[in-house]
């Protein structure tokens, strides 16, 4: 690790210093020939360059010990380069030492791996290489999933208080507040947000019976759920917010789902039977409703016939009686003469005087037998 | 010119000496100097520090929380009931250089072998000694933090703080879900039956209520009606009488 972080040191001089002294020149006079009349300007500035990059290492290591001879031989190619060189070098420290933050993101500044600052949206500069910089993104929500089976152990079946299982599907979704340490004390947030989720949400279930997870209780588990896995991650001071916690899916698991649906139909059918009972009872009450009615109604119509009749009768009767009042015995006669009349009048009937007595008329009384047997079905079928 | 091409892998093999000589430890990270395999001194604090090239040799540990996932462990508390359970650690490396003398060189890999070993010792010494129902219940996090005392205890040893233990799955063996889910089939079957019967009942007596008011309401219908009726003739008598007390 320590030749890693001084490679960028010693090795990158050590590149420099080689491919100006060695390759180059060599390049140069293979090369260099055939194309000076094409392009003679990039080959100058080639040779430049290479002159300079020379001159260059040699003011670095002058500047250690041996300045004397570096400035002696750079004198003698010229000042300008140097400054170049300088500034093409100050160029590449500052494009490698300045980086940007996202507005979603902060960095975190390590001098010599001490925490040192946090970097705001926008251009930052630490320093190569006294200063290293992590980025690390803060306000972006991140989601963790459990018991969505993506591996075998996640299958999200959890036992309950009544041991029953339950198979449950939920995601945290976090962000980070603490940047630093987000980054210093926690070796893998992700799998340990995961891992807290998993373990408090076994530790709900594990206190709760089947039927209130199923249906009631969610909101309470997933508040609860929150609270426990952020007090937990508190614990770590592991800089992470969880700021909600998605209850996807509690449900039975497969191989007893089909029982629970037939509860379900069973609450259907239930209810069915029910309203076809209050269907029933409603039709036969209106009908009672109605057969009251008219049962009262006709016996209202019926007192009201009745008193009609009785009053119309008695005052024809009365005024019957008034007349016969005033002569009773002509009216009586035609009253029986009527009467008989009307008795008598519709029969097939023959009035012999006189038949058995004295000096009778001598006509055998004759009975037909057969039409007497006869007769009475004739009228019947006639009627 | 001959003397600054001298010069130049002289200043390289300087600079790289140089450089070779320091060392950062980063905020994530413990540091222990060894010099021919023998502790010289333990960095713990981020920094910029020194040594002896090529003599002392640097090992660096992660001074952050380590995760430990154990692997399902069969458990058989008081009741003899089995459960599988596993659990999830945090540790981190407390003492970096009991942790080197008691791990080795292989250093996390091997010392998270023995915290499992650590760990499901604990976990059977814990929730052997309680019935299976306190591990479906509010003693489960008390059961989680006897676990996480055991453990830590004896996890010092390594140099290693255990710093939660949380206890994952607790569910029942496999052979024995079949048997859980039967009984959860019976006890919907059951409650289906119920909720049949009692749809049947619910319907059995607004029926009856129902036919028990339609008697209710003909009857006393009917037995207006022949009041009225009685009244009525009652009424006739009277208009006819009336008549005859008349000379």
């Amino acid at each position: 690790m320590s030749g890693n972080s001084g490679g960028p040191w010693g090795g990158g001089g050590g590149n420099r210093g080689g491919s100006g002294g060695g390759n180059r020149p060599n390049g140069g006079g293979n090369n260099g020939g055939p194309e000076r009349p094409q392009i003679p300007e990039i080959d100058d500035l080639v040779k430049k360059g290479q002159q300079q990059l020379k001159v260059l290492m040699g003011g670095r290591g002058g500047q250690g010990g041996n300045g004397g001879s570096g400035g002696g031989s750079g004198s003698g190619i010229s000042g300008r380069g140097i400054l170049l060189g300088v500034v093409v070098l100050a160029g590449l420290w500052a494009f490698a030492s300045a980086y940007t933050v996202k507005p979603e993101e902060r960095s975190v500044e390590l001098l010599f791996g001490q925490e040192y600052r946090v970097g705001n949206p926008g251009l930052n500069f630490a320093p190569w290489p006294v200063v290293s910089a992590e980025i690390v993104q803060v306000t972006t929500e991140r989601v963790t999933e459990v018991g969505t089976g993506r591996s075998g152990l996640d299958t999200g079946l959890m036992l309950t208080r009544d041991e029953a299982v339950v198979d449950i599907d939920f995601q945290v979704n976090w962000n980070i507040t603490d940047p630093n340490n987000y980054l210093f004390n926690l070796a893998d947030p992700a799998n340990t947000v995961r891992a807290v989720a998993e373990s408090a949400m076994r530790d709900i279930i594990a206190r709760s019976e089947l039927s209130p997870i199923l249906n009631r209780d969610r909101e309470t588990i997933a508040d609860e759920l929150l609270t426990a896995v952020q007090s937990t991650l508190d614990s770590y001071e592991s800089g992470i917010n969880v700021i909600r916690v998605n209850f996807d899916k509690a449900d039975p698991p497969l191989e007893v789902i089909d029982s629970f649906r037939e509860v379900q139909a069973a609450r259907q059918e239930r209810d069915r039977l029910e309203r076809q009972a209050d269907a029933y009872a409603n039709r036969v009450l209106a009908g009672a409703r109605g057969e009251a009615a008219q049962v009262q109604e006709q016996a209202e119509a019926y007192r009201a016939e009745v008193i009609n009749l009785a009053e119309g009768e008695a005052s024809r009767f009365v005024a019957v009686w008034s007349e016969y009042r005033n002569a009773p015995e002509v009216t009586r006669q035609r009253m029986y003469i009527e009467t008989m009349e009307r008795v008598l009048g519709g029969m097939d009937l023959t009035i012999l005087d006189n038949v058995t007595g004295e000096g009778g008329s001598g006509v055998v009384p004759y009975l037909p037998l057969d039409s007497l047997r006869t007769q009475p079905r004739a009228t019947q079928g006639g009627n | 010119m001959k003397r600054i091409t001298l010069l130049i892998p002289v200043v390289v093999i300087a600079a790289a000496i140089a450089l070779s000589s320091m060392f950062i430890v980063d905020e994530r990270e413990n540091a222990l100097v060894l010099q021919f395999g023998q502790v010289k001194q333990v960095r713990s604090e981020p920094g910029l520090y020194f040594r002896i090239p090529f003599i002392q040799e640097i090992v660096r540990y992660d001074a952050r929380i380590l995760g430990l996932q154990t692997q399902p462990l069969e458990v058989t508390p008081e009741d003899d009931r089995r459960l599988v359970v596993d659990a999830f650690a945090r540790w981190r490396i407390e003492n970096v250089q009991q942790f080197r003398q008691a791990v080795g060189v292989e250093g996390i890999r091997a010392a998270q072998g023995r915290i499992e070993r650590i760990l499901n010792a604990a976990i059977r010494q814990v929730l052997g000694s309680v019935p299976s129902g306190a591990v479906l219940s509010e003693d489960r996090t008390g059961l989680m933090n006897q676990i996480r005392d055991v453990a830590r205890r004896q996890a010092r040893s390594l140099g290693v703080d255990v710093i939660d233990v949380r206890l994952t799955r607790t569910d029942l063996p496999q052979q024995n879900l079949a048997a859980t889910y039967a009984r959860m089939r019976a006890e919907r079957e059951r409650e289906a039956a119920d909720e049949i019967a009692r749809g049947n009942e619910a319907a059995q007596r607004v029926r009856a209520l129902a036919d028990r008011t339609v008697v209710e309401l003909v009857s006393s219908a009917t037995r207006d009606s022949e009041i009225i009726r009685g009244e009525a003739d009652a009424e006739r008598n009277r208009v006819c009488r009336g008549l005859w007390p008349r000379p």
